[in-house]
């Protein structure tokens, strides 16, 4: 069977079947037509609604902006750069404490450690989750009247520590409430490209006398590199997209603004311009640039 | 039934707005089941109750409750979900698939959306309602732009001073008496010096505290000044309006230590455990304490915000009015523009007062001769006022008061130093907006 089906394909390499191009079109059809229209199109119309000043209501009150909403949100918008700040808060979390975290545990559970099943599903749990509902759990965890103020003794709302209103320590709280879920996503995605690397490789470093250290950056990282560039781009697009855990925490009142929530804020709401459209292209741009120059390099390297 | 199957086609739509508006859409869905099983010729109704609170849900199921039981016409009641992101996503429900009768504001929230053609014309269903409805409420429910009403005042209430009478007798303070700033700081000392909360806040909601700016500016530089500031004609950078900061500067150290933790329902929550003084809030929360017992409400209390200018005494008030409003792009809109004239009207006032509702009815029919104290109260500090305001968010231009004021606001209470920078930012995002059309 495998190998009439080699013949077949031998020699009809440059010409498919009717049947073939059935199938090549509607599996490559289908979806590039649900993409295009589900994201290409709403992200143009974004694109062009943010030269723009509208209300989101009737078609013919749209008059054309300019450059003015992203004027404003560059020059006359108070949270503008405190979203930035904090989106790259997030960025720099994740990247260099969240992300290598989860690369370390998945190495360690790799080895073998004894108890490394344990280890494996309690920091897979909570990937489960979404954010929102990890929201949800650490608001009633941390909240006046939580669990954990009751715990530390402050059972009543008047007497509950500021945490998710304290600005010195709710930038730390929430990005390690992030990394709760994002360090077992990454672990988990880390292990799965783990065992696919020939044991036999580690074997020959540490034959020819490699350290742990060694083996593990000039064997396994290089073995690992499909693995490293998708864990580095969802590193980049968490940091960027955040959005359910704060609108949990926070609603939309703004007190810890991301991007993700100005454009929220903006576009969903009741303005009078596309501000929010505007802010939604500033974050396009963002996620994409990084990535696409990441990915060309690499796959630069390959060719 | 054809009725059914194009709410059907749009149902999808709604679902995935749902996710979003925080289970709206599933509301919508909920109730294609209700519809199928009626066969009513003037059809039923959908009506949504912007509530989250117990108390809020009851008296809007009640009242479709009565409706039902006088007209026979179906009424399907049914909350909002979270009434922050209800408030947030307005146009989008509106556009949607959204309920025929909703409870709304008063102010800008209706007149906007009325100007985009969303809200159903009830100018109609007001002069029906003839007398029973006082010309101060119909123009204060008139869009400026075209002179119509788009929506039926239903309640209102005054915003002022809570405390509890029993926390105050216990401690030997006399809030009554209280008419000047200085009076104001002994009692809220008073208060603190006995471990309680002086001044509660909570502003995680970003709206609460909106309360105590709208009333230390037409306290300090009056109605107009404060009208013409939320409208631009004044500005935020003006040592006027700075001014109204560094006296609210002066109650952060009364304030507890986690404002920006708390909500509303703290703030509600701290008074009802009396822990907390003075408590700056519309008196509509009340329906909250006289759900949790007949005992908490009996001993709530109001009190009108001090004077600070002479000049301006206590000439000034938000007292905000709530109502009902018709959506055009609903399956039944005359449906829900006559249930909202019914709500609006006496026989609809009263069902409401049956369920426990404890704020004032616009409607004139009904009788306030027997109110109760709270309620006696309530008229008692409406008695020095000059100008009603609708608060900051129902006075301003929304894209500017919850984007805008509302963090503003809290950065102030984070930073009450970096006052001047704050004030330049409001002033610079003001300047960006572009003309309404």
């Amino acid at each position: 069977m495998a190998l009439t089906a080699t013949k077949k394909k031998s020699r009809r390499r440059q010409a498919f079947t009717r049947r073939d191009k059935f199938t090549l079109s509607v599996f490559v059809g289908v979806p590039a037509f649900l993409h295009i229209v589900w994201v290409w199109i709403p992200a143009l119309l974004t694109i062009g609604l943010s030269f723009t000043f509208w209300n989101g209501v009737g078609l013919s009150d749209i008059r054309w902006a300019g450059l003015a909403n992203y004027n404003t949100a560059f020059t006359a918008s108070p949270q503008f750069w405190p979203a930035i700040r904090n989106n790259v808060y997030w960025l720099l979390w994740f990247g260099l404490i969240a992300t290598p975290l989860g690369v370390l545990l998945a190495y360690q559970i790799d080895r073998r450690i004894r108890g490394h099943k344990i280890y494996e599903s309690v920091y897979y749990i909570p990937v489960v989750l979404s954010l929102a509902v990890i929201g949800v759990i650490w608001n009633f965890m941390l909240g006046p009247g939580g669990l954990v103020q009751a715990l530390l003794g402050y059972s009543d709302i008047k007497d509950a520590i500021p945490i998710f209103g304290n600005f010195k320590i709710n930038t730390y709280v929430i990005l390690s409430i992030a990394s709760w879920r994002h360090i077992g996503y990454i672990m988990l995605l880390y292990l799965a490209g783990l065992k696919s690397v020939d044991p036999s490789l580690r074997e020959a470093a540490s034959i020819d006398g490699a350290t742990e250290w060694q083996s593990f950056r000039k064997v396994v990282i290089p073995a690992m590199k499909p693995v490293n560039v998708i864990i580095i781009v969802i590193t980049v697009i968490e940091s960027l997209r955040a959005f359910d855990l704060i609108f949990i925490i926070y609603g939309t009142s703004g007190a810890w603004p991301i991007l993700g929530m100005l454009v929220f804020q903006n576009i969903y709401g009741q303005a009078a311009s596309m501000l929010g459209a505007a802010f939604a292209v500033i974050l396009l741009l963002l996620s994409i640039t990084p990535i696409v120059v990441y990915l060309r390099t690499i796959f630069r390297d390959d060719i | 039934m054809s009725n059914e199957i194009k709410e059907n086609g749009v149902s999808r739509r709604t679902v995935l707005k749902g996710a979003a508006l925080g289970g709206i859409g599933l509301v919508g869905g909920g109730t294609l089941l209700t519809s199928c099983g009626s066969d009513e010729a003037s059809g039923p109704v959908k009506f949504a109750i912007r509530s989250t609170a117990e108390s809020g849900i009851a008296i809007g199921e009640a009242v479709a409750a009565a409706y039902t039981a006088e007209t026979g016409i179906e009424v399907t009641a049914q909350s909002t979900g979270d009434t922050g992101a209800f408030q947030d996503g307005i146009s989008q429900y509106l556009q949607g698939t959204p309920d025929d009768c909703f409870q709304w504001m008063a102010g800008w929230r209706t007149n906007f959306r009325a100007d985009q053609g969303l809200l159903v014309d009830l100018s109609d269903n007001i002069s029906n309602l003839g007398d029973q409805m006082p010309d101060g409420f119909v123009s204060g429910a008139t869009n400026p732009t075209d002179g119509k009403q788009y929506i039926v005042p239903g309640t209102w209430y005054p915003w002022g001073l809570h405390y509890r009478k029993s926390t105050m007798t216990e401690l030997g303070l006399d809030p009554e008496s209280i008419s000047t700033w200085d009076d104001f700081m002994k009692l809220l000392d008073g208060t603190q010096k006995k471990g309680l909360v002086g001044y509660a806040l909570g502003d995680s909601g970003g709206w609460e505290a909106m309360g105590t700016f709208d009333i230390l500016n037409v306290r300090i530089n009056g109605y107009d000044y404060h009208i013409d500031l939320l409208n631009g004609r004044q500005k935020w950078t003006d040592p006027k309006t700075l001014e109204v900061f560094k006296q609210f500067e002066l109650l952060i150290p009364y304030m507890n230590k986690n404002v920006l933790d708390i909500s509303w329902e703290g703030m509600r929550d701290l008074l009802l455990q009396k822990k907390a003084g003075a408590v700056m809030m519309g008196s509509w929360w009340a329906n909250d304490f006289l759900a949790k017992s007949q005992e908490d409400y009996d001993d709530l209390w109001i009190v009108p915000f001090p004077e600070i200018n002479p000049e301006f005494g206590r000439d000034s008030i938000d007292a905000p009015v709530d109502g009902m409003c018709a959506a055009t792009n609903s399956a039944n809109p005359e449906g829900g523009a006559a249930f909202a004239e019914w709500l609006g009207s006496e026989a609809g006032m009263l069902a409401a007062q049956a369920a426990g509702e404890t704020n004032f009815f616009a409607n004139s029919r009904l009788d306030s001769s027997n109110l109760d104290a709270f309620n006696k109260q309530k008229l008692a500090v409406m008695s020095e006022v000059k100008n009603v305001m609708n608060f900051l968010d129902r006075d301003c231009r929304n894209d500017f008061a919850s984007t805008i004021v509302a963090p503003a606001i809290q950065n102030f209470l984070k930073g009450p130093k970096e006052i001047n920078g704050i004030l330049d930012g409001m002033q610079e995002a003001w300047d960006a907006l572009p003309e309404l059309n």
